[in-house]
């Protein structure tokens, strides 16, 4: 039953200078698989290893399958840990690698031969257990590595950005694989990257992180549709941040707000704001509505098309605004036909598409650095 | 034109520095190999067919070779038992007082040998060291440390001068060594123990065959120290010396010879074996697994709450081998300040012999100055043969074979080295240079420039200098402008360590010292001169002014290579 479990967790460096990890509360479920995102440095690693007790928090407790970890050495947590770089034994061959934990555990060798077999045959590298890690490609590397971390039995895998060292294409085929793995045999897994893409694509659930702490947890639907916060609505997925004031109450859950240059929009409430509030509105680039000259649509703002950038899928628009703020819009590029630069525009956007905050304290570039 | 020229002058550059290394460093170091072949015939009579005795300066030799030898390779596994877990210590933890424990580790490596050999002595054997406890010396020089059949005392000091090479060497390795790897095998569920045993030991085996050899080649060369521990015993560099005292040539050359042979074969057996170990995989061996495990079970149990202890062990160990005798030799000074407390007559105070009749007060001024002197020429030479010699090691192929060959004085026992010196430009050789301050110099520089080309080699490595200098060249440097802005500035912290180093161990070499000194005496044998002839006050005295010096320097070290 490993289910995890971070009560006020906390990790500082240098003599307490470095607050890695900070006042962090996390529950993952038995069974599922949990992704830790957020931008380099913002304590992702250090959390995973604590979890692992490759550190030690300063504060706070940790529970395996209700078991309190904190004083447990590494080897006695039960845990498969596969590391950014692999950390494949260079003095060892694959075969050796592999049943690297059921020999240091002592366990019997007709077993260590099974699973050893097997896990090789999962990863289909058996042919290649007598090679050297060196003589591997970056995508067989991983895949020995995932076989070991798994050889060894434990129920919980941590990952720590297992594809962040791979080209992109095997990337991405390789994180529908190891989530694949995880759900076939049953385990909880703890899968940590910068790449929010590859979080919502994998997990069950996902933690946003920033600066040592947790701003949100939830399914992946939930964060791209509910973000909490300014950094989160940035961070998974993109967002284009209007700043405006709340003019006035409008209907049952919305709300009139003035953005530069006197456009009024309308927009969800968020309930706590009242008139006169300097808020931040945040719209994904394809929440919008895209129609050429002037058009009247909901919320419909004009302004130049500056750039044009066919992407594949998308196309990708900015747009200058008659009051001088630039949007990102993006359009899916289906139908093949897209709009000229320097044509006037107009863009529209649901109020539910729209997301409202307050404006931040610091203001709203140093909520959205990333370090 | 222009660039012609510029390739003119860089030609006789090259051929310059080659010149100077080889008629310099290379030169003496091989010229004993071909002085024994030449002239074979005095050899073998003086060896083998003496008309007086026979062969028994050939049993001699075998008598003391076997002698060192076995010293030489037991000290060697003492130091990989206290070294290995040492280095891993300071690799691996964050502790109060690291620097100042590596600082003493690097002391054992810059410390004049005999000053330390005179602090060893003391300690166990006089009443002023640790015999003040009960009264008397605790052991008697001569005795002999029962089953490996060599003399405490010298077991002693050898392991002293020579762990340092293990500890560091390893240490090195183990940082280069990504902890990644020990956390991996620990979250596989290997104890620390094992995770030692499976993965940090096999993969730090080439760190432990070269600083294996360096302490090997050390040991098997000690003079300094070993003079003066040696009481009834005699080592097969100690043999040379006073050979070479007795004028004893060919023979003495023969023993030097052979020395040389044993240091170079230990160097080539483990670059062989190293580089096999690359390529060939070590045969899977398995224990029973039974066996195995209970081997797991106990590394386990070790691997829990007492850990300490092995840390401790290692840091005791250290105080006792190093900084005691230091301690002991400072305090005795004092002891013997103004009467001598055995027999209580003033004649054996430090007061009466330094600056009394014997007046050894001024012999070692005198001396100070000829070692002053020496180290500092002889280091300059080195300094600028080295400097060039790097860049023409790194930029030529040709130039690895001379990185190889210039290990070769490294290990060389220095008083074979002093012996095929003397023997090739000194009265009996090319008869241009006669014993005294300029020979001593010519020694020197053959240890010299490798000890100087060693840390530039190594900062010239660590610094990715041919990128930077590729980048001036973009930016619109010549060759000779990126050297200038961009490489010296980025080694000289390289050079400056190389420099004081070289420094340090001219000032304290002793062995070869002896054999090319004739009446410029340097302070070092000055030392064994003062013990051998029971001047010990003014021998202490010396001791204690030459490991001054010596943590002088150290200090200069330390503010050089540490940022
Ligand atoms: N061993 C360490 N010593 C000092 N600082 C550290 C150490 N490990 C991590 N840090 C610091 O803690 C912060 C979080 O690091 P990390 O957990 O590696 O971030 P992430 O994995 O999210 O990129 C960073 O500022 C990093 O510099
Ligand atoms: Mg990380």
């Amino acid at each position: 039953m490993p289910n995890v479990k971070l009560v006020n967790v906390r990790k500082t460096f240098a003599k307490g200078r470095v607050v890695a990890v900070d006042q962090v509360n996390l529950h993952v479920h038995d069974k599922e698989y949990f992704a830790l995102v957020g931008p380099s440095g913002c304590g992702k690693t250090t959390t995973l290893r604590m979890i692992a007790g490759l550190v030690e928090p300063d504060e706070g407790q940790i529970f395996i399958g209700d078991r309190l970890v904190s004083e447990l050495p590494p080897e006695d947590r039960d845990i498969g840990y596969v590391f950014q770089q692999y950390a494949l034994f260079p003095n060892m061959d694959v075969w050796d690698n592999v049943t690297y934990g059921p020999t240091v555990k002592a366990w019997e060798d007709r077993k260590r031969e099974r699973i050893g077999r097997e896990m090789l045959q999962m990863v289909r590298l058996y042919e290649r257990a007598d090679a050297v890690p060196r003589e591997l490609s970056g995508g067989m590397m991983q895949r020995v590595a995932l076989s070991r971390a798994l050889a060894a039995g434990a129920e919980l895998l941590l990952l720590d950005e297992p594809l962040g060292a791979l080209d992109a294409k095997i990337r991405t085929e390789l994180r529908y694989e190891i989530r694949k793995l995880v759900k076939d045999l049953d385990l909880t897994a703890i899968h940590v990257t910068h790449d929010q893409s590859e979080a919502m694509a994998v997990s069950d659930r996902i933690a946003v992180m920033k600066k040592g702490r947790i701003l949100q947890v939830g399914t992946p639907h939930e964060l791209y549709m509910k973000p909490q916060g300014i950094f989160v609505a940035n961070f998974i997925g993109e967002s284009n941040f209007l700043e405006g004031r709340i003019v006035r109450k409008e209907g049952k859950a919305g709300v009139i707000v003035r953005l530069r240059g006197d456009f009024d929009v309308k927009s969800r409430s968020n309930g706590r704001l009242k008139a006169g509030a300097k808020v931040v509105l945040a719209i994904r680039p394809e929440a919008f509505e895209l129609v050429q000259g002037k058009e009247k649509l909901e919320n419909s703002l004009v302004g130049v098309i500056e750039k044009v950038r066919f992407e594949g899928t998308d196309i990708r628009y900015e747009i200058r605004l008659v009051n001088d703020e630039k949007v990102i819009v993006v359009r899916p590029s289906l139908g093949g036909e897209w709009l000229e630069e320097d044509n006037n525009v107009t863009i529209g956007f649901s109020p539910e598409k729209s997301h409202m905050f307050p404006y931040p304290e610091k203001g709203l570039r140093a909520e959205l650095e990333l370090e | 034109m222009r660039l012609s020229g510029r390739k003119l002058i860089a030609t006789i550059f090259v051929l310059a520095v080659l010149a100077s290394l080889l008629i310099l460093v290379l030169l003496p170091t091989f010229y004993l190999i071909s002085f024994t072949i030449t002239r074979w015939n005095e050899v073998y009579t003086d060896v083998f067919a003496n008309p007086l005795i026979g062969d028994e300066n050939w049993h001699q030799i075998l008598r003391y070779l076997s002698f060192s030898l076995r010293l030489s390779l037991i000290v060697v596994v003492i130091d990989l038992a206290f070294g290995i877990p040492l280095a891993y210590f300071l690799a691996r933890k964050q502790f109060w007082g690291k620097s100042l424990l590596e600082d003493v580790v690097t002391l054992s490596l810059v410390i004049p040998t005999s000053g330390f050999g005179v602090a060893t002595l003391l300690t166990w054997t006089g009443v002023s060291g640790l015999g003040a406890l009960i009264g008397r010396g605790v052991i008697e020089a001569s005795y002999v440390v029962p089953i490996v059949n060599v003399p405490f005392l010298m077991l002693f000091v050898h392991v002293a001068l020579t762990f340092p090479y293990i500890v560091r060497t390893l240490q090195g390795k183990l940082e280069d060594l990504e902890p990644v790897f020990e956390q991996a095998s620990r979250t596989l569920g290997a104890s620390a123990l094992t995770t030692f045993r499976k993965i940090i030991f096999p993969l730090s085996i080439p760190a432990l065959f070269s600083g294996g050899v360096l302490a090997f080649a050390r040991s098997l060369g000690e003079t300094g120290a070993t003079m003066i521990v040696a009481s009834i015993h005699t080592t097969a560099p100690m043999a040379i010396v006073r050979w070479v005292s007795e004028f004893k040539l060919a023979t003495a050359s023969f023993l030097g010879l052979l020395l040389i042979i044993a240091a170079t074969v230990a160097i080539l057996i483990v670059d062989i074996l190293l580089q096999r170990g690359g390529r060939i995989k070590a045969p899977r061996f398995s224990l029973m697994p039974k066996i195995r495990g209970k081997l797991l079970k106990v590394e386990k149990a070790a691997s829990g709450k007492p850990r300490h202890i092995k840390d401790i062990v290692g840091l005791g160990a250290i105080m006792l081998i190093v900084i005691l005798p230091i301690f002991v030799v400072v305090a005795s000074v004092g002891a013997y300040w103004s009467v001598d407390p055995d027999t209580g007559r003033p004649q054996g105070s430090v007061l009466y012999q330094l600056f009394g009749p014997p007046n050894y007060f001024a012999t070692l001024m005198d001396s100070t100055l000829i070692s002053v002197i020496t180290a500092a020429i002889s280091t300059y030479i080195a300094a600028c043969v080295a400097i060039p010699s790097v860049y023409f090691i790194k930029r030529y192929r040709v130039g690895r074979i001379f990185r190889y060959i210039l290990r070769i004085p490294l290990i060389v026992p220095s008083s074979a080295l002093g012996l095929s010196v003397l023997l090739l430009w000194g009265p009996s050789g090319f008869n241009l240079v006669s014993p005294g301050i300029w020979l001593i110099i010519l020694t020197h520089v053959v240890f010299s420039v490798p000890v100087v080309m060693e840390p530039t080699i190594a900062a010239y490595e660590g610094s990715g200098i041919p990128t930077y200098e590729g980048v001036a060249r973009t930016l619109g440097a010549s060759p000779y402008d990126a050297i200038e802005t961009v490489s010296l500035p980025m080694l000289k912290r390289g050079i400056l360590a190389g420099v004081i180093l070289s420094f340090t161990r001219s000032l304290g070499e002793t062995g070869a010292t002896f054999l090319v000194m004739g009446s410029d005496v340097t302070v070092p044998p000055l030392v064994v001169n003062m013990a051998e002839s029971l001047a010990t006050s003014a021998a202490l005295f010396s001791s204690a002014y030459l490991i001054a010096l010596s943590l002088v320097l150290l200090l200069l070290f330390r503010m050089v290579t540490r940022r």
